[in-house]
């Protein structure tokens, strides 16, 4: 019994040993395997604190920190759940007490059945089984502090101290949006408000009106500073593209539709000056001979012939189906372009090799397929457009055989969808002329917000040059040399040498010497800059100033004078406004004869945008005021 | 329990039978406690020792003290290169009878006896080498068709010299597995010789009694056997053996790189028999790893085969055997 006692005291012993050395095992593998986690940790929080990781960016690192984290788990299971010697604890025992073996023998020996046990074994039971007292597990086992564990307590320390420190960041906050108002001068804004003021009268087009209003309104807010520079651009595209979308499809359908109706109607002697009216695109004139022709149908007497009403007939038919045999001819090869364009495709997917061949056919052809479409879109706009005036010529066609009376009125209403498509056409000028408007003030507005406050003064100084308002003398009273009577009878001429071109303008009747006369009789302010809004009261002995240095690309005016034997000279007018600040009818007629040449010169010459600007802006600043 | 307490007992006389033996061997002995020990392990476990070391270390001595402290009879063979099977084992000689008549009689060779030493064993030529060997093994001898039992207990001593190799015949490896343990025998210590010069070159001349009977020698050969081993300690005792083997599973660097060969399956029986008989000598009924490994050196040294790089390397076969101790843990699941 004793020894039964003995020998559980020894199993438990042994048993106590081996999870002491089971825990050992674990606890070294886990102090071997945390400083993967727990310096991870530590990287992972010193990037979220220092570059304060967003969601996404933490939520990665969160992710990718399951790998050291299992590593660790998997490498503690391994431990945890290794198969172990039997005899593990009873070994560790006998080798920490140096028993030779006596407590694993004497526990191996008690498995063997009692009567299968030899005396020798027996003893080493009892012989084991008397040393069971002294057996201490803790000591035979004991649970060292792996090496790692130092490592591990400073990272599980930075750790903690990392979650618990708070790095500031300092934050640049953005400044208050701050609103910046357009910025545009009050005579700019005034120039402005005239062209809408100007477009408004000159319209009754509802949509034309409607745009020009768009317009106006936003002169007003950028007057009321309501608008940043943003906004101001923003609005001036929407209203551009608006304007843009129509204009120029419906001018380009209804052109190509009036030409093909004048070359039908020019078959027909009696409606020769109608088309004559419409290939030239006077529309006025197309009416009034139509109402002609309709005039003439209606009277008995000197009634056009048989013959002349017959052809009259077949043009009117002709004319009538113009725009839809052009409508079908484009359909009809753009058909057989389609079915080309399928061909190659087909020997394409057929033979690829051949895409060498096929490849540029398919492109060509694709290429006059969106040709073709472009052309039948603008067909059908045109036929759209078209479509009354073409009914009204069928329809008098048809009855020419049996009413000449009825035809005439056909004719008629014929005439008045001409006028329809006249004040269409002028309202499309005056769309024009606003789209034109626009374009300019975003220039003006472009120019000024390109080069910064500097472009700012350049502007402000050519702006007070350009009204004669400082720049030593060479104000408006260079006009002496430009323009001063050097061919006092002739009209002006802008332009000169090669490439230049020469305008002629018919002038008022010019007086031989009286440019530098005025010039002497008022004295410019060329010696006192910017010298407040009089005139001055001296003047540079040298009112040429000095010769002008001509390195760049010049283009020499030469203006000659066109008797007419009316009013004051150009020069004259010039000067007079430069005094009175551009008003007067006199200089509104001399302004607007220049600015006419000169637009006409901007828009034929290869003139660098920049200059054309600055030209432009020249004739704003000097444009007449009421 | 009383089974138990006799074998206490025999245990208990078993450690003083011993301590007789060491005390009056050390009369004449002078330290050389391992190699003491060892050989007795060797007779104790019924087997052979081979005895290595530089001439003039007692080896001899050794040998014929134990004879005298046995009282057994004992006999020494010189092995010389011209030295004959029957020289050993003996020959039939035609008889003449004082009564006339002539029989052919058998003339024992001085291998009968209960304690051979075969000394300078690597001298005599393979084939005599051979008759010894067979001897060792089987404890019989076979002359003609007369098959002459050698009487119990039987112990070979065989010694050999390790710097002297020219005009040798190595003991090949089959034959050397034969012996039970390899021994060393160390260069005595500066007191030893000190005590061994006194003891040889005064008058004093140390007579060793007789300690122990025949029987009694059997009877502790028997009670060896009866040691019971652990399952642990013998799984431990086949691994160290399969450790010895290049391609053994727990086998050392050391071994997979110099061993050409490992220990045979003798070692193992060497290995636990030793182990047993240091357990007695300790007064424990039961070896333990402590016991392996102790005797693990002597019991494998000679059956580790170096290969040739080991050899050229000059790495002994103690240091694998103790590289593997060292290397491999007492216990695995």
């Amino acid at each position: 019994m004793a020894s039964s006692d003995g020998i559980g005291q020894l199993r438990r012993a042994a048993e106590r040993a081996g999870r002491r050395a089971s825990f050992a095992a674990v606890f070294s593998r886990s102090m071997l395997l945390l400083p993967l986690p727990l310096g991870y940790g530590v990287v992972a929080l010193t990037l979220v604190k220092a570059f304060r990781f967003g969601q996404v960016g933490q939520r990665n690192l969160l992710v990718l920190g399951a790998l050291p984290v299992l590593v660790l788990l998997l490498g503690v299971a391994r431990v945890l759940f290794a198969k172990r010697p039997a005899w593990r604890g009873s070994l560790a025992l006998d080798e920490f007490h140096g028993f030779h073996d006596r407590v694993t023998s004497a526990l191996t020996f008690s498995q063997v059945p009692e009567p299968e046990r030899s005396p020798m074994m027996q003893a080493a039971i009892e012989d084991g089984v008397a040393v069971a007292r002294s057996l201490d597990p803790r000591r035979a086992v004991p649970i060292r502090i792996p090496p790692e564990a130092g490592l591990v307590a400073v990272l599980a320390l930075g750790l903690y101290g990392l979650s618990t420190l708070e790095v500031r960041h300092y934050r640049q906050l953005p400044a208050p949006a701050s609103f910046e108002p357009m910025q545009m001068s009050a005579d700019d804004i005034e120039l402005f408000r005239d062209v809408a003021k100007e477009l408004q009268a000159k319209n009754d087009d509802p949509n034309a009106l409607l745009a020009v209003r768009r317009f106006n309104q936003l002169v007003e807010d950028i007057a009321e500073h309501r608008l940043d520079r943003h906004e101001v651009f923003q609005r001036m595209g929407d209203l551009e593209r608006d304007l843009k979308d129509n204009v120029d499809l419906d001018q380009d359908a209804r052109d190509e539709g009036l030409k093909g109706l004048a070359r039908e109607l020019e078959k027909s002697g009696l409606t020769k000056p109608a088309a004559a009216a419409l290939d030239e695109k006077r529309l006025a004139d197309a009416e009034k001979a139509l109402r002609e022709l309709a005039e003439k149908l209606k009277k008995k007497e000197g009634r056009p012939n048989a013959a002349e009403l017959e052809k009259l007939r077949q043009a009117l038919e002709k004319t009538s189906r113009s725009n839809e045999e052009r409508l079908k001819n484009i359909a009809d090869r753009r058909r057989e372009l389609e079915d080309e364009h399928k061909s190659l495709l087909k020997k394409k997917g057929e033979q690829p090799d051949a895409g060498a061949n096929t490849d540029p056919k398919l492109a060509d052809n694709e290429r006059r397929l969106e040709r073709l479409d472009r052309e039948k879109s603008r067909a059908e706009h045109g036929q759209k457009q078209m479509s009354e005036l073409d009914q009204q010529l069928a329809q008098a066609a048809r009855d020419l055989m049996k009413d000449s009376q009825q035809s005439a009125q056909d004719l008629e209403q014929g005439a008045q969808d001409i006028n329809r498509m006249a004040k269409q056409e002028a309202s499309e000028e005056q769309k024009k002329d606003l789209l034109k408007k626009l374009q300019e003030m975003r220039e003006l507005m472009r120019q000024q917000g390109k080069g910064g406050k500097d472009q700012m003064q350049r502007l402000a100084k050519f702006g007070q040059r350009a009204r004669g308002q400082g720049g030593q003398g060479q104000g408006q009273g260079q006009g002496e040399d430009q323009a001063g009577g050097q061919k006092p009878n002739g009209p002006l001429r802008l332009g000169s040498g090669p490439g230049s071109v020469t305008v002629e303008i018919p002038v008022a009747q010019s007086r031989p010497g009286d440019g530098p006369s005025q010039a002497g009789d008022k004295p410019g302010s060329g010696q006192e800059q910017g010298a407040g809004p009089g005139a001055g009261t001296g003047h540079n002995k040298d009112l040429a100033g000095a010769a002008t240095d001509l390195k760049g690309k010049t283009q020499d005016v030469t203006a000659a004078g066109a008797d007419t034997g009316q009013g004051a000279a150009s020069s004259q007018v010039i000067f007079g406004a430069a005094e009175r600040g551009f008003v007067g009818r006199g200089y509104r007629q001399v302004f607007t004869d220049y600015q006419t040449v000169a637009e006409q010169a901007l828009s034929k010459d290869e003139i660098p945008s920049g200059y054309r600007f600055y030209v432009r802006r020249y004739f704003q600043l000097i444009r007449p005021r009421d | 329990m009383p089974d138990a307490d006799q074998a206490r007992e025999e245990v208990s006389e078993f450690q003083k039978q011993i301590g007789a033996l060491r005390e009056e061997i050390g009369r004449v002995i002078v330290g050389n406690r391992e190699v003491i020990d060892g050989v007795l392990s060797c007779m104790l476990g019924s087997s052979h020792a081979l005895l290595e070391g530089v001439p003039g270390l007692g080896k001899t001595m050794l040998v014929r003290t134990l004879a005298g402290v046995l009282g057994l009879e004992f006999s020494r063979i010189q092995f010389t290169p011209d030295l004959m099977p029957a020289d050993i084992i003996g020959t039939v000689v035609l008889d003449e009878a004082v009564a006339g008549g002539r029989t052919l009689e058998f003339r024992r060779g001085p291998i009968f006896a209960n304690i051979v030493l075969a000394d300078e064993v690597n001298r005599a030529t393979p084939k005599t080498q051979s008759a010894l060997l067979e001897a060792m093994q089987e404890h019989r001898v076979t002359v003609g068709r007369t098959t002459h039992t050698i009487q119990e207990p039987y112990f070979v001593l065989a010694t050999q010299n390790p710097l002297e190799m020219e005009g040798t015949y190595p003991l090949p490896e089959a034959q050397l597995d034969r012996f039970f343990f390899k021994l060393e025998v160390p260069f005595p210590s500066r007191d030893e010789l000190h005590a061994i010069i006194d003891r040889t070159t005064t008058e004093q001349h140390a007579e060793v009694r007789r300690v122990l009977t025949r029987e009694q020698i059997l009877s502790m050969q028997t009670l060896v056997r009866r040691v019971p081993v652990a399952r642990h300690v013998q799984d431990y005792a086949i691994r160290v053996l399969q450790a010895t083997h290049p391609n053994g599973e727990e086998a050392p660097e050391l071994v997979k790189r110099f061993v050409r060969t490992g220990a045979s399956p003798r070692g193992a029986q060497a290995m636990l028999l030793g182990a047993k008989v240091r357990a007695l000598f300790d007064g424990r009924f039961a070896a333990s790893i402590d016991d392996v490994k102790a005797t693990a050196l002597p019991a494998l040294r000679h059956r580790v085969l170096l290969s040739f790089e080991g050899e050229a390397e000059g790495v002994a076969s103690d240091r694998v055997i103790a590289e593997i101790l060292k290397k491999l843990p007492a216990s695995k699941e």
